[in-house]
């Protein structure tokens, strides 16, 4: 029986000899169990003492400094891209538009172009001014007061498309003395308020400002 | 060697501290880099930038027009 043992032992032995790492595990003898592999002197290449912490300083300082130049290269490419899907420079200077008032009597309407849409003007007189404020808001389809419509009661800024399906009004005309629009007989009134006909809203106001009392700029 | 083993411990140690260095230093970078990039231009082209040129163009544009014929002769 225990020759059988030491025998199977042997085989063993013999075996784990060719898988290598098996053989010291299995063996008793110091001999196998000492690694045969010969460490090298490197004292040859080590550096002075401190010189290591230098090396690696400039090392993680080069790693770091490539990143950096990584980083900007990348936040700059994406800026490009970025940048093309923000207004050009034609599409912003045509975003604007400026009106001299002066050249508008009382009482007139102007239409200039914006944005390729028209955008009406007028100059009200004080009597079509009370006419607007006395209408009864009540009583209107889309309810709006005059001064939430005109920054200045005098100046009348909207944009001339009608609310329906979009044709252009024709202005002093209608039943309510504002503008009336010929495709399907929309009559606004003198603040640009629907009155009568299809259109389910008032003319629309675009953002506007008076840059000094003479000078309008829609846009 | 007091130096190195300062920026280890203050910069290098944590990855967290050191990508965070990297990043901010992208930015700082990126900024003064175009401002650089933008002085040197403008010393390269001096004279010839609508900066230089806009008094006497706006004072009235004959002393440039002059120029120009000047270079055609």
């Amino acid at each position: 029986m225990a020759s059988l043992a030491l025998r199977s032992i042997a085989r063993n032995s013999l075996v784990s000899r060719a898988l290598g790492s098996q053989a010291r595990l299995l063996s008793s003898s110091t001999l196998t169990k000492k690694s045969n592999y010969n460490t090298p002197d490197f004292g040859d290449y080590i550096k002075p003492n401190g010189a290591n912490e230098k090396s690696r300083a400039f090392t993680y300082f080069m790693v770091g400094s490539f990143g950096l130049l990584s980083t900007a290269g990348a936040k700059s490419t994406v800026e490009a891209f970025l940048q093309t899907m923000s207004a050009s420079a034609d599409v912003l200077a045509m975003a604007k538009v400026e009106v001299k008032l002066a050249a508008i009597p009382e009482g007139k309407n102007v239409i200039v172009k914006w944005q390729g849409k028209p955008v009406f003007i007028r100059h009200r007189t004080s009597e079509e001014i009370a006419e607007a404020n006395a209408v009864d808001i009540s009583s209107l389809r889309d309810p709006q007061q005059d001064a939430d419509r005109a920054k200045n009661p005098e100046w009348l800024v909207m944009l001339g498309i009608c609310t329906h399906l979009g044709c252009v009004p024709i202005g002093e005309s209608g039943d309510f003395g504002g503008w009336f629009c010929p495709c399907h007989g929309s009559h606004y009134d003198i603040s640009g308020r629907i009155r009568k006909g299809p259109a389910p809203l008032n003319l629309e106001v675009p953002e506007y400002e008076f840059a000094d009392p003479e000078t309008l700029i829609v846009g | 060697m007091v130096f190195y083993n300062a920026l280890r411990n203050i910069l290098y140690k944590r990855n967290s501290v050191f990508v965070a260095t990297v990043f901010t230093g992208a930015f700082v970078f990126q900024a003064s880099f175009d401002v650089g990039v933008t002085k040197w231009y403008e010393y390269h082209n001096r004279g010839k930038l609508w900066k230089d040129i806009k008094p006497r163009i706006l004072a009235g544009g004959d002393g440039a027009e002059d120029e120009d014929e000047e270079d055609d002769e």
